[in-house]
């Protein structure tokens, strides 16, 4: 391998270091390099467990914009053991304006994907759907989200990640930062589910709501 | 030489004199005389039948040490292979860095800023080649990777733990030399008259026991541990009477953690004398595999789709934000399980299951451009110094002696909880951390340090992760599904092996995998000679 070649193409890969470069490496690097989200995120973006990277391709463009500031204003990521909230908030503080919209639009071209089933959960659905009366004033009752009360979409999101995040609300990994107002909101609902296994329920039954979709 | 004969040396030491007397291919047929080395130096490892004639094709993904690997043994054998890499180099976790490296870390991409020069080189993943790992070694040896020793464990090291003695670093062959006086005065102790009703010994047995103990703590005839040559002279020693140093207190240095770990860390089978690494990096084992190699190897290929068809596998990967597929009779699939699982595919769900659970690999290691040798005015040249603070080691290159400057491996952790905390810092922070607990161990440690680099393998892009991790009860339900095939799709590389993290394990890992397909072929090849249709 050429070793010009190879400087070449990993500065193409890296769109930060863009004014380290000529005009003709830069007009190469037009290509959004969005795929980079893929690594993580799978590459549908349908999430990936294994690296605890949540479904993308069923959030719209608001939240994923909204999510990127919290990460960048350190709404997200801050605490010390959040170390997947870590992760995200390096990538998110090293991308320009302009990636982050190139990213979202990436991610908004690809088609929603089905979640693939998480094993050996056992959770009490009827319980669930109790519990979920409270989220569906904001989250909808198929879990479809609304973009007025910037409410994400939950159903179709990966089940662990939506567990996870729950507990994150809860412990105050999310929604414990002044200006975070939609997170302080959602932690005051966090707050009210009892246990783990209230959180298996809700999330079972949340995941119950994308099943039609699924087949 | 005559002089070094009267008196027993170790294998190192012989191996040693070797190295300088004639260079690794002496120290590689010394080794294997020594019985080091478990492969003769013709024996062919992998042993794939040409194909003569019959064309079969190969996708490769990943061009790491178990991709090359596979490459060249099957093109050797006539196979079509293709080699699709996702980054923007070749050679997976073995990585060193140089001037101008890019080093892509999500989040915290750098460029490494060591100075052009030869002797100025890190390696950033894979660092050292035990002399039984045969397999690896065999390809540096067949295709001409000069190696050099590599020490592990050298006592003019320090040990530094704030523990004891003030945080003070304290020589490694002292803090040795005084334990090993004090166990073996136990011992002595303890292999007296009492002991024999209860040991099945006799009293030349004893005897026996008590020569060794002596010689293990090197005591005095009274068989008191009074301070040793060992732990180095206080003063004097060579023009002069050498002055033995005063013991420190066994409870003292009971209190690091250094003698119940590191001190023993060079009697793990993988980490003990003799080792060795490529001279001039270890990429030098990459660069030699592809002098050889023919295959085309693209770079910048994510793999998105992996499909088994009914007789190979299709694979689609974006390049450039284009997606292409191609198709071949098999797959070497090298991508780490972590990523796999993300990737969309028909592959079993039992075998993603697997993949889901299993963990990340978290290791860092910060190289370091020092401005002088520092450490050769204290005697050192390579080895390992150790400390209980969160750089835990600090290397020092085996090779360039007294040249201008010099490249320090300044922490290495492969502790989980560590690793996070220097990942969850700015490349700026973890260079100040790794300065400031390196001055502990070297007072004006930070005068020397210039610059540096920071790899935390769990962010690196396309890696996410150094070696999988297999929990025991996972090892058992889900190894054996993961390294056999499903359909024409083989999942290789280190993370199917017992070593992962180890070239060992990717070599072993594509030799299991064409062993495999080398009796897939076999049986097609009867069916077909016997009139039926594979």
């Amino acid at each position: 391998m050429n070793k010009a070649r190879l400087l070449m193409l990993w500065r193409t890969a890296l769109p930060g270091l863009l004014l380290l470069l000529s005009h003709s490496v830069a007009a190469q690097s037009q290509q959004p390099n969005a795929q980079y989200c893929l690594v993580c995120h799978g590459s549908a973006a349908q999430g990936n467990a294994a690296i605890k990277a949540p479904n993308l391709s069923m959030l719209p463009g608001w939240y994923l914009q909204q999510q990127f500031t919290a990460f960048r204003n350190n709404w997200r990521g801050n605490a010390a053991e959040d170390i997947h909230g870590k992760e995200m908030q390096a990538v998110a503080g090293n991308m320009s304006d302009a990636e982050i919209q190139q990213a979202i639009a990436f991610i908004r071209s690809l088609k929603p994907a089905a979640q693939p089933q998480t094993e050996g959960i056992t959770a009490d659905l009827q319980h669930g759907r109790q519990l979920y009366q409270t989220c569906q004033a904001c989250h909808g009752s198929r879990g479809e989200g609304n973009a007025q009360l910037k409410a994400p979409p939950l159903a179709g999101q990966q089940r662990w990640y939506l567990a996870q995040q729950l507990s994150a609300f809860k412990n105050g990994w999310r929604g414990n930062q002044t200006n975070d107002d939609y997170g302080q909101t959602m932690r005051r609902f966090a707050q009210s589910l009892a246990d783990d296994q209230a959180i298996d329920d809700v999330v079972a039954y949340i995941d119950s709501l994308a099943s039609p979709a699924k087949q | 030489m005559s002089n070094y004969l009267k008196t027993p040396i170790t294998r190192r030491q012989c191996l040693n004199l070797l190295a300088k007397a004639g260079g690794s291919s002496a120290v590689l047929h010394a080794a294997g005389l020594f019985g080091l080395t478990a492969t003769p130096a013709a024996a062919s490892p992998v042993s794939l039948k040409p194909l003569m004639g019959k064309k079969r094709t190969v996708l490769i993904l990943g061009a790491g040490i178990s991709g090359l690997t596979a490459a060249y043994e099957l093109e050797r054998a006539g196979y079509s292979c293709r080699i699709i890499e996702a980054s923007h180099r070749i050679g997976g976790r073995v990585m060193t860095l140089r001037h101008g490296d890019f080093i892509d870390e999500l989040g915290a991409p750098q460029i490494c800023p060591f100075d052009d020069a030869p002797n100025l080189y890190f390696n950033a993943g894979a660092a050292r080649i035990p002399a039984h790992h045969s397999g690896i070694l065999h390809y540096c040896r067949l295709l001409g990777v000069e190696l050099q020793l590599f020490c592990n464990h050298n006592k003019n090291c320090y040990t530094q733990d704030d523990a004891i003695f003030g945080g003070k670093p304290l020589r490694i062959r002292e803090y040795e030399a005084d334990v090993r006086g004090f166990i073996g005065e136990l011992l002595a102790k303890s292999a007296g008259a009492d002991a024999k009703a209860e040991l099945p010994f006799n009293a030349e047995d004893l005897e026996k026991l008590v020569s060794f103990a002596k010689a293990y703590g090197d005591l005095t005839d009274d068989l008191r541990y009074r301070g040793s040559e060992r732990a180095g002279y206080a003063s004097g020693g060579i023009t002069a009477p050498g002055v033995l140093k005063t013991p420190r207190p066994l409870a003292d240095l009971l209190r690091s953690d250094f003698a119940a770990g590191a001190m023993h860390f060079a009697e793990i089978a993988d980490q003990a004398p003799a080792l060795m690494t490529p001279t001039g990096g270890m990429d030098s084992i990459v660069r030699a595999f592809l002098r050889q190699l023919t295959s085309d190897i693209q770079l910048n290929c994510q793999v998105s789709n992996i499909q088994l068809l009914p007789q190979g596998v299709a694979v689609t990967y974006l390049q450039q934000g284009e997606r292409y597929t191609e198709q071949a009779d098999y797959c070497l699939n090298c991508i780490p399980a972590q990523l796999v699982s993300g990737i969309e595919s028909n592959l079993p769900a039992n075998y993603l299951a697997i993949m889901r659970q299993l963990g990340r690999g978290k290791l860092t290691k910060i190289g370091l451009q020092a401005k002088q040798r520092f450490w050769e005015q204290e005697d050192i040249y390579s080895g390992i110094s150790w400390t209980n603070q969160d750089i835990t080691q600090i290397w020092y290159p085996q090779h360039d002696a007294f040249k201008a400057k010099g490249i320090l491996l300044g922490a290495y952790s492969w502790v989980p909880e560590i690793s996070d905390r220097f990942a969850a810092m700015t490349h700026p922070q973890r260079l100040a951390t790794a300065i400031a607990q390196g001055t502990k161990v070297h007072t004006d440690y930070a005068q020397h340090i210039e610059s540096g680099v920071s790899v935390c393998w769990q962010r690196m892009n396309h890696m996410l992760g150094c070696g999988a991790v297999w929990s025991e009860a996972l090892h058992k339900t889900g190894f054996a599904l993961l390294q056999a095939p499903a359909g024409n799709h083989y999942l290789i590389g280190d993370q199917l092996s017992m070593h992962p993290g180890w070239q060992e394990g990717a070599v072993r890992s594509a030799w299991h995998a064409l062993a495999d397909i080398e009796r897939r072929e076999a049986t097609r090849s009867k069916k077909y000679s016997t009139g039926v249709m594979a």
